[in-house]
């Protein structure tokens, strides 16, 4: 004969087996999560739900030897205070009674339910001799219950919960409304409930990625408001990278000039002026305006010449403006503004040369035109502004750093919304 | 040991202790009432629900040098639950309760002197009996911290009263910090008091523990 009861849950008709028969009165249902009254015969619905909350590091009805006896695990609640989330495991022997595992951050303890209870109040108490210190004390709420427990328990009772350190053992102090229960915590090694109750995969710390400290991974315990946190660790981040970049860019040390292009004519070479490069190595940021135009372009060849080696970095910018319509109606396209970024310019002064060259589209306007009727008209030509400058920095690189920040939670994010 | 047959089913009844009034028939769970050495059945006992209890008739408790045997038991239901009641019956005759409850032990024995104490003078007289109150019994104060109206759910062995269905109670429980506990009941019969501490069970020197499928007995109690 085994000794385990069995009961139909009323709410989904699921087999529920009853471990502690005779202890138990609370039961949720393992598979629709529906809390039963099984303290008498006829099995009663308390509260239904649809599903059955299994994201709990320990599976119910694991056994597991901790201090010498053999505990099942019967009953787990998810809980809450306002500065944690833990889960808490209700252990059974039969010959040896109750005892919890609660689990924090990643943090193992073992619970024994004191008979003979703590003297004093207020910050510090006393137990078999010895003082503890108030630590904590804060109204804990209970989010998700499943298995079987003692009492009468639901989603969402509260306690206050009073919690006295003394080194790494706690006395916990739980006043529901008719009744006070002191429980005595001591810290169990991880590996040890790990190996003793085949802790999910999934809560558990990766062997192997040593380099990603455990917290990375979800700690048992810290439930699911570690999310925000990771969001807004990442966003600190991300801010902190932005604000290190600007400042790694600076000083702005810069040079302007103006030129006008001359539409169609050859390729002419301007000088915009000199900058210092103050830094080992510092990008070079150079900004180009035009005045309106429409259906031109202007191609821009730069040139950072170092006045000491005369060695030249070069790059190409551009700066174009069309309008046109078709079936769609009128269209533009392009900018009257165009940037060019050299990315690790080595220390030194440079005159910074700009190669111009501007044409029409689709085709040149008639080189040099003059009207017979305004032979004093300027030739078709843009007039330019540069302004080249030390510093500035590299946004693609920044939102390369914000993808990988925020790719590791939304990924989470996304896994846990399937689960 | 003396045994009488049980007037229903003749089956053999165990006395485990002649001087109980009451033996409930394992094998037709009818009442027995013995007195003047006849034996009448005086009604049916609910069988016991399914429990892992690891204490049996016959389980064998270690106390204060004296030692006492499981001859009785009765089961309690109330509104969230139900509990064990053990009747002990040591060596030198005194008797026991061990009442089982969230995997813990209480054990006491009768201690009527309290009952002369106002506020369960008032009690027993039927008046409520407010939680929180306190009393001071055999040197120690202790706080009611639970009032709990009960119906008998069925019982083994042999018992100091019937236990037929029906039968209520209503039940104050007060402890202290220490692990003193008091138990007062009130029940038609009248109201009894029993004083005594909280256990664990190793506390209490098991032995011959009930076999319990799928478990080991720890060797500190086998």
């Amino acid at each position: 004969m085994t000794l385990a009861r069995a009961v139909t849950c009323p709410s989904c008709g699921g087999s529920i087996e009853v471990r502690a028969a005779g202890y138990t009165v609370t039961l949720a249902c393992r598979y629709c999560g529906s809390v039963l009254d099984v303290a008498h015969e006829d099995v009663r619905l308390i509260t239904a739900y649809k599903r059955a909350n299994a994201n709990f590091a320990i599976e119910l009805g694991t056994r597991g030897t901790l201090f010498d006896v053999e505990w099942e695990a019967i009953g787990a609640l998810r809980r809450r205070s306002p500065g944690a989330i833990w889960q808490e495991y209700l252990l059974f022997n039969p010959y040896a009674g109750y005892r919890w595992l609660v689990v924090a951050d990643g943090e193992w303890q073992f619970g024994t339910m004191l008979l003979h209870r703590p003297d004093g109040a207020g910050a510090s108490i006393e137990w078999r001799g010895k003082t503890y210190q108030l630590d904590d004390d804060a109204t804990v709420e209970t989010t998700t219950v499943l298995g079987e427990f003692y009492w009468r328990v639901s989603r969402g009772d509260r306690v206050q919960c009073a919690t006295f350190a003394r080194g790494s053992s706690f006395l916990s102090r739980e006043a529901a409304t008719d009744e006070v229960t002191w429980t005595h915590l001591v810290p169990v090694d991880r590996r040890q409930v790990e190996e003793a109750f085949a802790v999910r995969q999934r809560y558990k710390p990766r062997a192997g990625l040593k380099a990603i400290p455990d917290g990375f991974f979800k700690a048992p315990g810290t439930g699911e408001n570690d999310l925000p946190m990771m969001f807004l660790m990442a966003l600190g981040a991300l801010l902190m990278i932005g604000i290190v970049q600007d400042l790694m860019s600076r000083p702005h040390l810069c040079a302007n000039n103006r030129f006008d292009v001359v539409v169609g004519a050859a390729t002419a070479t301007h000088k915009i002026g000199t900058i210092e490069v103050t830094r080992p190595w510092q990008f070079v940021t150079i900004q180009a305006d035009s005045n309106d135009f429409s259906n031109r372009w202007v191609d821009l060849d730069y040139s950072l010449v170092n006045r000491r080696t005369q060695q030249s970095i070069d790059a190409y910018g551009i700066v174009e403006y069309y309008t046109g319509s078709d079936s769609d109606g009128p269209w533009t396209e392009g900018s009257h503004h165009g940037e060019t970024q050299f990315a690790g310019v080595p220390r030194g002064s440079y005159d910074v040369y700009v190669d111009t060259g501007s044409h029409g589209w689709p085709t040149d306007p008639p080189a040099n035109a003059t009207d017979p009727d305004h032979p004093w008209s300027a030739p078709d030509s843009i007039s330019m502004w540069f302004n080249a400058c030390t510093g500035g920095h590299s946004w693609g690189m920044f939102w390369i750093f914000a993808i990988l920040l925020f790719g590791a939670p939304c990924l989470i994010l996304w896994r846990r919304h399937r689960d | 040991m003396e045994s009488v047959n049980c007037p229903s089913c003749e089956a053999l009844l165990p006395l485990r202790d002649p001087g109980l009034p009451y033996s409930t028939c394992n094998y037709c769970q009818s009442l027995v009432r013995r007195r003047d050495g006849a034996a009448e059945v005086v009604g049916t006992v609910a069988s016991l629900p399914l429990d892992v209890s690891p204490i049996q008739i016959g389980t064998t408790f270690a106390l204060d040098g004296n030692s006492a045997v499981a001859v009785g038991r009765v089961r309690w239901g109330w509104q969230d639950g139900s509990w064990n009641e053990w009747f002990l019956r040591a060596d030198d005759g005194r008797h026991y309760w061990l009442g089982e409850a969230m995997g813990m032990y209480m054990l006491t024995s009768e201690y009527p002197a309290v009952l002369a104490v106002p506020a369960i003078k008032n009690f027993a007289d039927g008046n409520p009996f407010a939680l929180g109150a306190t009393v001071k019994a055999g040197g120690k104060w202790l706080e009611a911290t639970d009032v709990k109206e009960a119906s008998c759910l069925g019982s083994e062995g042999d018992l100091p009263f019937a236990t037929l269905p029906g039968r209520t109670m209503t039940n104050v429980d007060f402890r202290n910090a220490n692990g003193d506990a008091l138990s007062v009941q009130r029940d038609d019969d009248g109201t009894t008091a029993w004083l005594g501490r909280w256990s664990d069970l190793a506390g209490l020197q098991p032995k011959n523990l009930r076999r319990i499928e799928g478990w080991t007995m720890p060797g500190t109690l086998a």
